[in-house]
């Protein structure tokens, strides 16, 4: 039985937290975290200190929150700690690998560590080391390794037992260029390929981008946006308009259609000669269309403004650790 | 070409090429019960040398080779000289004796393999993101060495036991009338490979580096015996000097043994009963214990 539907986990959400707040001391690593997962490619974002390790941490039951409650593939955090790690894959950041033992033989004791019996750990370490691409390298020691085939060696113990949820922390660190691409790509193809859900944890937010489908970003220690990549940037408010012809009849007519326009108020998002038009349904679009069309004016452009991921990151991130403010919790 | 399913059974043509896609896996999950077996299997292997390079398994060869071979020298002499005498040539409190040499070295050698790499190569992490708590870590460990260890405080004792009364005249009475021995054998084995597995894992879980944890535990055993005797010589015939025996792994180790099998003649008499030097050791693994889970259990 495979592990999603070993214990029915199937249709629930991967992480749900409530009230989620964890201080070391008097530093707040996390601060009140309401958050719900869905089966998906989750990227964590945030500058380092923002909380991302220490999170993954109580996810995996590793450590207990300071308040609030989290539970994992339906299972509380804080007692069902040995459970979740049998069903949850996790890849650390930092150089964790023994340097005198084969790959094929530790990936293989860590699928037992897993809970799988001698015999199918072995056959799932030699499979699982084959779909990261050390299929040659396998009986090679760890230490005689690249850092880009350790980083595979991390990844293959993170899936060799099959987990529902696998936890990525900086896959990408330390690696070159080429290793990063290869990387991601594995891990693009862990999600969408072999069906597992991932949280990657990460500061870079191209990383990010690329691999997931779903994004959170913490700053100190507080949520600042959970929603699907794919939603960003692509609802953001009004509408922005070019005409040529009489600006000021096309704002009165909008007005008498109970549409409110404005010349480019919001500098930062218009182009010189553009109209803020409040977007408040699609009948907008009508009374636009309608607008021109009485007026006879020409329409040049009709756009929604994008803000995009890494707006939302540098606004919501990198302007806090700008000024100074960080936590140094995780 | 499409290759095949292996899963569906199908008979393979020669050179026909398997697809080998990622396969969810199906088998049976034997939880935390299986993860300290492996944990547990694996730290004797790799103590062992097995699966490591060849220098990695030279001193746990020899020091087997030392065991095995001490019994049958004594075994083979006795059985030479039975046609003259009935004496033993080593008493079972003097192997124990003997043996306590190899075993700490042995102990020096298998505690710091067993938890120093996973402490400096950050190993634990990994460790600790599966199905165990920090305690099974520990636990795991302690089986371990106290595992290994009694191979070599148990095992040869046993064996020379079996071989000894084999080489009686009515060999299966004297088995039958000689079963004490062995539970005592077993009962000194046992507390002696607990004891030093003990001591050699709490020195370890101070240091992620065999370098110095060898030499530690090593000179801890010399250290200790010296000054025990220098203090009990200094304090002279005093019940003081009596109980700082206790502090000395090597001389509880031979005391609980020589109190267990009191020697004929020779040997000036053991202060106090075997059950005083069996506390004595339950009590020192205790501590080390608590050491242990001291160095490896708090989370935060």
């Amino acid at each position: 039985m495979s592990t999603s539907d070993a214990d029915g986990f199937m249709g629930q959400p991967v992480v749900e937290i409530r009230g989620l707040s964890k201080r070391f001391g008097q530093v707040v690593a996390l601060d009140g975290l309401d958050l719900t997962l869905p089966r998906a490619a989750v990227g964590l974002l945030g500058a380092n200190g923002a909380g991302k390790t220490t999170l993954l941490r109580i996810l995996l039951g590793l450590t207990n929150a300071t308040a609030g409650t989290a539970s994992v593939l339906g299972l509380d955090t804080r007692s069902q700690g040995v459970k979740i790690r049998e069903h949850v894959g996790y890849m650390p950041e930092s150089d964790v690998l023994p340097t005198s033992t084969t790959a094929a033989d530790f990936v293989g004791h860590m699928a037992e560590m897993s809970g799988l019996p001698a015999r199918a750990a072995r056959q799932r370490a030699a499979d699982v080391l084959y779909q990261v691409g050390l299929d040659e390298e396998r009986y090679r020691l760890i230490k005689g390794l690249s850092t880009g085939m350790k980083q595979r060696v991390k990844l293959a113990q993170a899936i060799v037992h099959d987990p529902g949820l696998v936890c990525l922390d900086e896959p990408t660190n330390g690696m070159d260029p080429q290793g990063r691409d290869d990387m991601l790509d594995l891990i693009k193809r862990i999600h969408r390929m072999l069906g597992i859900s991932l949280i990657v944890s990460s500061h870079i937010l191209e990383d990010i981008e690329r691999v997931c489908d779903y994004v959170v970003i913490l700053s100190e220690g507080r949520l600042m946006l959970a929603q699907p990549i794919e939603g960003v940037g692509t609802e953001h408010g009004d509408l922005l308009v070019r005409i040529d012809g009489d600006v000021d009849a096309f704002i009165h007519r909008l007005a008498g259609v109970g549409v409110y326009a404005a010349r480019g108020a919001s500098a930062e998002l218009t182009a010189r000669d553009e109209l803020v038009i409040r977007y408040d349904g699609d009948h907008v679009y009508d009374a636009v269309r309608d607008a021109a069309a009485d007026l006879g004016v020409a329409l040049r452009s009709l756009r929604k403004p994008m803000q995009s991921l890494e707006d939302i990151y540098i606004g919501e991130v990198e302007r806090p650790v700008e000024a100074g403010r960080t936590d140094g919790g995780s | 070409m499409a290759a095949p399913d292996p899963a569906m059974g199908e008979p393979a043509a020669y050179g026909e090429v398997y697809d080998r896609g990622y396969k969810h896996y199906e088998g049976e999950r034997l939880g935390r019960p299986q993860a300290l077996r492996a944990l547990t299997r694996y730290s004797i292997s790799r103590s062992l040398g097995i699966r490591k390079r060849w220098t990695a398994k030279i001193v746990p060869i020899i020091l087997y080779t030392v065991a095995a071979g001490t019994v049958l020298v004594v075994i083979g002499v006795e059985a030479f000289l039975a046609r003259v005498t009935d004496e033993v040539l080593m008493s079972y409190a003097d192997f124990f004796g003997f043996i306590f040499v190899i075993e700490g070295i042995f102990v020096a050698t298998i505690a710091p393999e067993m938890l120093c790499p996973d402490r400096r190569q950050d190993v634990l992490t990994l460790y600790f993101s599966r199905p165990i708590t920090r305690l099974d870590y520990v636990l795991a460990k302690l089986t371990a060495a106290a595992i290994l260890t009694l191979t070599l405080s148990f095992v040869p004792a046993a064996l020379l036991w079996l071989f000894r009364n084999l080489l009686a005249d009515a060999p299966l009475v004297a088995l039958a009338d000689n079963a004490g021995d062995l539970a005592r054998i077993a009962l000194a084995g046992g507390l002696i490979s607990l004891y030093l597995g003990a001591i050699g894992l709490a020195i370890s879980s101070f240091t992620g580096r065999k370098v110095i944890a060898v030499p530690v535990i090593v000179v801890g055993y010399l250290v200790t015996e010296g000054l025990v005797n220098t203090i009990a010589y200094a304090l002279g015939e005093n019940r003081i000097a009596d109980w700082i025996t206790f502090l000395s792994p090597a001389t509880i180790s031979n005391n609980l043994a020589y109190s267990l099998f009191p020697p004929q003649t020779g040997i000036d008499g053991i202060p106090f009963p075997w059950w005083a030097y069996a506390a004595g050791m339950a009590l020192t693994i205790i501590i080390a214990c608590a050491v242990m889970i001291w160095r490896y259990v708090p989370e935060d």
